[in-house]
């Protein structure tokens, strides 16, 4: 036994920095920010096409969340057309039409100015402070 | 679909001091149902009614579609249990101990027990009672996991360990049942732990049922709302009044549950107006609903 405790069992308890970071407290579904996570990753190239997605039962013991929420997540993007199930083998990144990546990527960044506007106007921030920090931020000259 | 443990208008009592009153609950096949409340709520209680270890005074149990206690041996060949206390013998050894309960289970899986001594790193040859308290709770679980039932009982397995071996039950527990679409009816403290793993939720306070319901809808439904203009009097709204204080000035924070988006309206019509809708998380919606109920009963 004692040589068990030097192999590291990777499978087990490592959090796949893809899905780092999941909140089960947010009150955005774990299903939804799972399928957000893997259309970042599709829309950024870091999932290519034909890529497999962890198997359902790996993702759930990964991230110690119900099985069901990780199906949940990929019959989503399955119906949005970001993946093909293919029972038994797996779950695979789709061929993408040209343009979607960049389309998505858009959405993306749309959804994150929104969220951004939200907690400024939430925690009392001026849109036009906002504006500011974020041009300063970027590097561009305010005037 | 059948439920799994299907609890009805049960009635238990010891004594004068706790009672368990009208008990409703259903749990559906194939959901990790968590089961909240403070301590002497009822939790461990209700457990034992379901596994047949007590007797209610009234009301019907059925577990696996058969009725307990009457089938209880048919039933506990297919229930996984790990109770509250260790209750294994201190001067057995890890292997002896999976010998010894291996053989009252024709299911049991073998290679399922193997698998998961490596996977908890246990030591087959060393004694239960010189186990640390982690390392019982992980055999327990593995003798729960190695029979093979279709439904899994347990009773606080996680509460007073540390976040590494919580870590490593939950990730069997959840194995579990992607392979075997298992029904898990899990108690606990833990209530970050139930919302990250749990599709079903209950809550029980004072031998009472205080909710039962998905956790989405649980978690969506319960919020804070930042009101302004709010009218002393206000009718019967269309959602659960938790809580309402007056803040600062003129405005007012209620607690609810059950709430839409569409209530917006309600409000409106009072003359008041939503300044926020703030989300709530489970620990945070299970606090409140305690608080609003022992301040609707009395509370001995």
């Amino acid at each position: 036994m004692a040589a068990n405790c030097y192999t590291v069992p990777v499978h087990w308890n490592s959090e796949p920095s893809l899905f780092h970071g999941i909140d089960p407290r947010s009150p955005i579904p774990l299903y939804v920010q799972i399928a957000d996570r893997v259309r970042l990753a599709i829309a950024t190239g870091t999932l290519g096409s034909a890529a497999a997605l962890p198997s359902v039962r790996q993702l759930a013991a990964e991230l110690r969340i119900n099985p069901a929420t990780v199906i949940q997540a990929y019959k989503d993007l399955e119906a949005q057309g970001f993946v093909e199930i293919r029972h038994g083998a797996g779950t695979f990144v789709r061929e993408l039409a040209p343009g979607r990546r960049a389309r998505e990527r858009s959405q993306q960044a749309v959804a994150l100015v929104r969220k951004l506007v939200a907690d400024a106007r939430r925690s009392g921030v001026s849109l036009a402070e906002l504006q500011r920090a974020l041009e300063t931020e970027l590097g561009v000259k305010a005037t | 679909m059948t439920d799994a443990i299907h609890i009805e208008r049960l009635h238990y009592r010891v004594g004068k001091a706790f009672e368990i009153k009208n008990l409703d609950l259903r749990v559906p096949t194939g959901s990790i149902y968590g089961f909240l409340g403070p301590n002497g709520s009822g939790k461990t209680t209700t457990i034992r009614l379901i596994l047949g270890l007590l007797r209610p005074l009234s009301g019907r149990i059925t577990v696996l579609g058969d009725p307990m206690p009457e089938q209880h041996a048919r039933i506990l060949g297919r229930v996984g249990y790990v109770p509250e206390q260790p209750h294994l013998d201190a001067t057995l050894t890890v292997r002896e101990l999976i010998d010894f309960q291996a053989a009252f289970y024709p299911s049991w899986d073998r290679a399922q027990a193997e698998d998961l001594v490596d996977r908890f790193e246990l030591d087959g040859d060393q004694l239960f009672g010189r186990l640390s308290k982690g390392q019982k709770a992980k055999l327990m679980i593995l003798l729960a996991l190695a029979q093979r039932g279709d439904l899994l009982v347990l009773d606080e397995p996680t509460d007073g360990l540390d976040p590494v071996v919580r870590r490593d039950i939950l990730s069997a527990l959840v194995t579990y049942v992607s392979e075997r679409g298992a029904t898990i009816f899990i108690s606990s403290h833990l209530v970050h732990e139930l919302e990250r793993v749990c599709d079903w939720v209950a809550v029980m306070d004072d031998g009472r049922l205080i909710t039962a319901s998905p956790m989405e809808k649980l978690k969506h439904g319960t919020k804070r709302l930042v009101l302004s203009g709010v009218p002393r009097e206000i009718g019967d709204p269309p959602f659960r009044m938790l809580s309402r204080e007056s803040s600062n000035g003129a405005g007012e924070s209620w607690v609810v549950g059950g709430w839409e988006p569409g209530m917006t309206a309600y409000i409106e019509s009072l003359g008041a107006s939503v300044r926020d809708v703030i989300d709530l998380d489970l620990e945070d919606g299970f606090v409140e609903l305690l608080r609003s109920f022992r301040g609707r009963t009395p509370h001995p």
